[in-house]
């Protein structure tokens, strides 16, 4: 017995590991199909899942054979058997072939299964984003907005807060937007009225100007500090200081324009002002000394003149002569005083006055000789034009002046208007004499308050009639403007400072070096 | 003459002429002698052995190619795939065994193995040295039972991962 084996434990092997090889194949595949319901997208579980199937196919196939056999034989069926057995061998091949092949698939699922949840990590991510992203829009958009109304907000504020003119301009030139200072410029109220309405072109007093801003803007891009005269609405001329930059895009070329004006009118009229002035004045110094040179010897021509004229009889050809020399050097007398007078080298007399009534009595004087003439006087007198220190004389000396020359500046009928109006804000008050006369042209207008300057003809004016009242004005701190348009009139605006408070009663007043006439 | 068809090429007139040469060749044979014909072969029986035997080694060599990229690929740091791996080798081991099984079976008598067929039968020993040989490999289920047992805790170890993951909270 010690030469055999007991074939039992093979036996037993054979039987049960082939059950037992049935049972855990159908685990495996049971694991399997719980693997690919988890995760029914992934490639790899499929593949398992064929890959136990074969392997179950495999076990079934030759566990079936193996206790097909063992019991086979067993019951005395060995025929049965042979008959069965070549189909258990072949399919158990098959089985082999196909787990083989199905395994050899391995690599390639990986690499597919690789793909598809490499792709699927980068659709959860975006889709993370857009959920990230759809979270914080509301937020986002918020913030944004509320920089791009800071942003707005800071520009607008430059835009409409600056003191200067501040437009935009489409690509032809028309206005797209304007500040505030514009508008006000230019003489309007709303910018509807100019926006998308008017043109810049036709703004320019000079067409040339605007011509040739264009093409400077074209060639170069910009412009700096170009010096151009605009009109505004009501017809008034401003002076502005102009910078303007194309704004341009690669393809259609200049789409619009953005440019900066500065108004300098009001600078233009104060360096005139002040270039008068120092020409006054220096025609003032010349004739203070004039004046006095002549002064004396003509008080002395005069005396003399008059001691003949006593010892003279009067008819007698030598009285008559001694009278023309009196005149003529009382006439030369009174040219040297109005000298004097606008040189401000006579003595004021300042005391409260009353400006309206200064200005009734010089109307009273003249209101029946304009009457005459066809001359239509209208008034408009502040009645609270507040009481001012002033040489009430001289006074009406300029406002006859200046009724005078307006009466002369109008041929035929015409107007005169005179108005007074306080104006506490500068602390002044106005007295306007407007006539619609032929107006003076703009040429003469910076020469009207020279000395001997006049229009008139030889012998009906010294022109010294404005020279003096300028001086007048002058010497109570004051100033005399005058705006004229020729065939529309002129109109003469005295401007005299109000001290706030008690006026002083009476105050004297010599300036310069002034002759005792 | 007209000019060949953009399909018909040089290459395809050849075919054509192979193709009708192989043909004219098989209708000759068949109407020829008997003796000569290009007939199906028979297969005795040691070919079903043979295929066999070429399927175990194609199933083990299937498995040990996916042992090795297993390995490549790097799963076998996971524990699922590891015991999948294991089974496996055990399979390949298993394939050696019932390999050597099937040729070892051919060189021993069938009047070595002795009583009426089931768990009493004896094996004569001492006729051939190969007879121990065959007892061994015989209890092949040794190895193969293991191997699917370790992919079934494979593939039971890997649900339990995916039921992990699907349970844990998105970031």
């Amino acid at each position: 017995m010690s030469d055999s084996y007991s074939m039992a434990p093979v036996w037993f092997v054979d039987v049960f590991g082939a059950a037992t090889m049935v049972v855990l194949s159908f685990a495996a595949v049971w694991y399997a199909r719980r693997l690919v319901k988890a995760q029914p997208t992934n490639a790899m579980w499929t593949y398992i899942l064929w890959f136990s199937a074969a392997l179950a196919v495999f076990a079934v196939s030759r566990s079936v054979g193996h206790i097909a056999k063992r019991f086979l034989l067993l019951l005395d069926m060995p025929d049965v058997w042979v008959a069965l057995r070549p189909y258990s061998g072949a399919f158990n091949t098959l089985a082999f072939v196909v787990v083989a092949a199905i395994t050899l698939f391995f690599q390639r699922v990986d690499k597919i299964n690789a793909g598809i949840l490499q792709d699927k990590r980068a659709l959860e991510d975006a889709g993370q984003e857009v959920m990230r992203l759809n979270r914080n829009l509301e937020s986002l958009v918020r913030q944004r907005t509320e920089e791009l109304s800071r942003s707005e907000k800071k520009y607008r504020r430059v835009f409409e807060g600056s003191m200067d003119m501040i437009f935009i301009l489409d690509g032809d030139a028309r206005f797209v937007d304007i500040n505030n200072a514009g508008l006000t410029s230019l003489g309007y109220a709303a910018k509807e009225e100019l926006v998308g309405v008017l043109d810049f072109r036709s703004f320019f007093v000079h067409e040339p100007d605007y011509i040739g801003l264009m093409n400077e803007l074209r060639t170069n891009g910009f412009v700096r500090d170009r010096e151009c005269r605009l009109r505004s609405n009501q017809g008034s001329e401003l002076f502005v200081l102009l910078s303007a930059t194309a704004r341009t895009d690669g393809q259609s070329g200049i789409t619009g324009y953005e440019g900066i004006a500065k108004d300098l009118t009001a600078r233009l009229l104060m360096e005139k002002q002040l270039q008068r002035a120092d020409k006054l004045a220096s025609l003032g110094q010349i004739s203070t000394g004039i004046a006095h040179e002549i002064n004396n010897p003509l008080g002395v021509m005069l005396g003399y003149t008059q001691l003949l004229l006593r010892e003279n009889t009067e008819g007698t050809q030598v009285y008559e002569d001694l009278k023309i020399i009196e005149k003529h050097a009382r006439n030369c007398k009174t040219v040297v005083d109005d000298l004097l007078k606008f040189a401000r080298g006579t003595r004021t007399n300042k005391t409260s006055i009353e400006v309206n009534q200064c200005v009734q009595e010089v109307l009273s004087l003249v209101s029946h000789q304009f009457e005459l003439d066809k001359i239509t006087l209208e008034t408009d007198l502040d009645p609270d034009l507040p009481t001012l220190v002033a040489d009430g004389e001289k006074l009406k000396q300029v406002i006859m002046n200046l009724l005078m020359n307006a009466r002369q500046a109008i041929q035929g009928s015409g107007s005169i208007s005179v108005a007074t109006k306080a104006d506490p804000a500068e602390q002044c008050l106005r007295i306007s004499i407007r006539d619609t006369g032929c107006g003076i042209p703009d040429e003469l207008i910076d020469k009207i308050f020279d000395p001997f300057f006049t229009t008139k003809p030889v012998g009906e004016g010294t022109g010294l009639g404005l020279s003096v009242s300028y001086g007048i004005i002058q010497d109570h701190n004051g100033l005399i403007e005058a705006h004229s348009e020729v065939d529309s009139g002129s109109t003469f605006t005295v401007v005299l400072p109000v001290t706030m408070g008690t006026p002083p009663q009476s105050v004297s007043t010599s300036e310069g070096p002034g002759p005792s006439t | 003459m007209e000019p060949p068809s953009p399909e018909k090429t040089p290459s395809s007139h050849r075919k054509s002429r192979g193709l009708g040469f192989f043909l004219l060749a098989s209708v000759a044979s068949l109407s020829g002698s008997a003796d000569f014909a290009w007939a199906f072969q028979s297969h005795p029986a040691p070919e079903g052995l043979y295929a066999h035997q070429l399927a175990h080694v194609y199933f083990a060599a299937s498995m040990g190619i996916l042992v090795y990229w297993l390995h490549r690929n790097r799963l076998t740091d996971q524990t699922g795939w590891r015991l999948i791996q294991i089974s496996c080798v055990l399979f390949i081991a298993w394939n050696v065994v019932a390999f050597s099984g099937h040729w070892v079976e051919e060189l021993i008598s069938a009047n070595m193995i002795r009583g009426h067929p089931g768990w009493t039968q004896r094996l004569d020993t001492g006729a051939s040295p190969w007879a121990v040989v065959y007892f061994i490999l015989k209890l092949d289920h040794l190895l193969c039972v293991p191997a699917i047992l370790c992919l079934v805790l494979g593939l039971r170890s890997l649900y339990k991962k995916v039921l992990a993951e699907a349970e844990r909270p998105h970031e």
